[in-house]
């Protein structure tokens, strides 16, 4: 395992000096706060109701400076760039979170200095908004590694500005952009059959924090163009609005889809001319605890998933993302794993076919019952066969 | 009565036989294991599948041996029936298995060794060792690899239809090791067929 203290542009080295690029940015800023000021009454009437805005500093006057690919801290190590559109579709600006929420030290743009903000800015406090997440990450083996002079902090594995949703996100997305950063699987998992397959197929976190909730996820993927179906393309296909799937598909409004119910969405899909498979994944609930990864707690009995009843698939969901960036979770009877509308997912005993189970009884008992038989008449007539060899 | 003994099985063939029963049996038994993980306890989950991987691939090469050993010495016809006589002698066979022998009857079928299976045994082996065992390994492969070969496996309805192929033909195998021990037992005595597998001679009565 090789961590590395992470180097990141927040972490409190300051903004150096970068007096020739910010020159240019102060007389750009000189001019735009004169714009601003005669926007008249209305705008700092909207500004007076809200707070943030309050101070003058929204997103866009950071993005002003921080947009520029070419902006450096001083030393010239680390970017300040912030892409603006790929903040724009993050979870932190889904959830209307300023720049100065977490880079809460800036009070004030000062336009007159080289750097209209402090040089040296404090560390994000993550955990000020993430207390809970902090808590269980507290009691992971990525803090005791502080003991050999690691520090793992949350930049190590979450983006800075990007930090996407992941509710809805593949085994593949959630684990190659966190635990496969610093961790090659294929150097730990010695014990483990078919370590390929699990790792496609069940995500880190599913067997390594102990206490998180998992759910298998279904999704649609085409075969043809090897690519997930969007949850807002199923939608337009079927032609339904994200409110409205679930009542149309969900006839009996028991709030899950049964097996029967399943079936009606493959063959509206099928009238739709989407010839989409179900994928299923084994991942972990986004909750605070699956930050509580534990060292010597992974789950090593492989009976715990594959068992008929494993309590690891009692939750199966369709996994549908909206246009908004939101996402859809609708719940499906269990059931399904072990039917042929999931004919590419299989676990060794978990999602076993009834049916194949009543064949093989039937072959087997067959030829149990064949045999008995035929040796019960061999045994009656013994004596005969007995008679008739003496008289020859 | 006389006691002429005619050598029947070749010691490749022994060989073959013995390496693919213990392998039949132990793929049976590790096949049950991984199946009803949670109502066998013969072994551990994870040591029943590496140990089902190994013995299938042993049975795999034991296949080939077989193969190469009638290939090569042209007895692989004593695999395909006699389609002029295979009907009459097909029902002969039947009517012996479930009638004359609880008579008394003679074997209607006379053991040579170029000529060692009956009729029922020739369909049945003829399907076993040319469709079903091959089926069996090819999609074992599949189920070892489900990653690797993930375009065969999607290109053939998805690893469930590969595990169905491959759990039905478990429960055959299955069912064919009970028919296959009693039927052995129906020589001229109950052990004389599985002495001759060791010995590779039969007696001619």
């Amino acid at each position: 395992m090789l961590l590395q203290p992470y180097k990141g542009f927040f972490d409190g080295k300051g903004l150096g000096d970068t007096k020739k690029i910010f020159k240019e940015r102060r007389n750009k800023m000189k001019k735009l706060k004169k714009r601003t000021r005669s926007m008249g009454i209305a705008f700092l009437f909207a500004f007076w109701l809200w707070p943030a805005l309050g101070l003058a500093m929204d997103n866009g006057e950071c993005l002003d400076c921080h947009n520029d690919e070419g902006l450096t801290r001083e030393q010239g190590r680390g970017s300040l760039f912030v892409d603006a559109a790929q903040f724009h579709d993050s979870a932190h600006h889904g959830q209307g979170i300023m720049c100065i929420d977490c880079h809460a030290d800036i009070a004030e743009l000062n336009y007159d200095n080289d750097v209209p903000h402090a040089k040296n800015l404090a560390p994000v406090a993550c955990s000020s908004c993430h207390e809970a997440e902090q808590d269980a990450f507290a009691n992971s083996v990525h803090t005791q590694i502080s003991s050999k002079g690691i520090t793992m902090t949350c930049y190590a594995c979450h983006d800075y500005h990007y930090a996407t949703p992941l509710a809805a996100a593949s085994v593949g997305q959630r684990d190659n952009n966190f635990c496969a950063k610093c961790h090659n699987p294929y150097q730990s998992h010695d014990w483990l059959p078919k370590k390929e397959e699990h790792f496609a197929f069940v995500e880190c976190t599913v067997c390594h924090v102990p206490e998180v909730q998992r759910h298998i996820h279904l999704k649609f993927f085409d075969l043809v163009t090897n690519q997930f179906y969007k949850g807002e393309d199923i939608l337009a296909i079927l032609g339904l609005g994200s409110d409205q799937f679930m009542p149309m598909i969900d006839t009996d409004n028991d709030g899950t889809i049964s097996r029967p119910e399943f079936e009606i969405l493959e063959l509206m899909l099928r009238q739709k001319n989407v010839h989409a498979i179900f994928h299923a994944e084994l991942v972990a609930e986004m909750a605070p605890v699956a930050h509580q990864v534990m060292r010597g707690g992974a789950e090593r009995n492989c009976e715990k998933c594959h068992t008929a009843e494993s309590p690891y698939f009692e939750a199966v969901s369709i996994v549908l993302t909206k246009e908004d960036g939101g996402v859809d979770h609708h719940q499906v009877d269990r059931g399904v794993l072990k039917s042929y509308s999931l004919s590419h997912f299989y676990l060794y005993a978990g999602t076993r076919v009834k049916l194949l189970d009543m064949i093989g009884i039937l072959l087997i008992g067959g030829a149990g019952c064949g045999v008995l038989g035929h040796l019960a008449i061999r045994i009656v007539t013994l004596r005969g066969r007995r008679q008739k060899k003496e008289k020859s | 009565m006389s006691k002429k003994l005619i050598y029947i099985h070749p010691a490749p063939v022994r060989v073959w036989h013995w390496i693919q029963a213990a392998g039949i049996v132990l793929l049976v038994l590790t096949g049950f294991q991984i199946r009803y993980a949670e109502m066998v306890g013969i072994m551990a989950l994870k040591n029943a599948i590496t140990l089902h991987n190994y013995v299938g691939f042993v049975v795999i090469a034991n296949y080939f041996l077989w193969l190469i050993y009638y290939l090569g010495t042209g007895k692989i016809k004593i695999y395909f029936p006699d389609l002029r006589t295979f009907v009459p002698d097909a029902f002969r066979q039947a009517k012996y298995y479930g009638f004359g022998i609880f008579k008394g009857d003679p074997n209607p079928h006379v053991m040579t060794p170029d000529n060692k299976f009956n009729a029922l045994q020739q369909k049945a082996y003829l399907g076993l060792m040319f469709l079903l065992l091959p089926a069996q390994m090819i999609s074992g492969v599949f189920l070892w690899r489900v990653k690797g070969y993930a375009d065969y496996v999607h290109y053939l309805g998805g690893i469930k239809i590969i595990d169905t192929i491959h759990v039905i033909l478990f429960f055959f195998f299955a069912a064919f090791l009970i028919a296959h021990c009693y039927l052995a037992t129906l020589g001229h005595t109950p052990l004389a067929h599985l002495k001759a597998m060791f010995t590779g001679y039969e007696e001619e009565h």
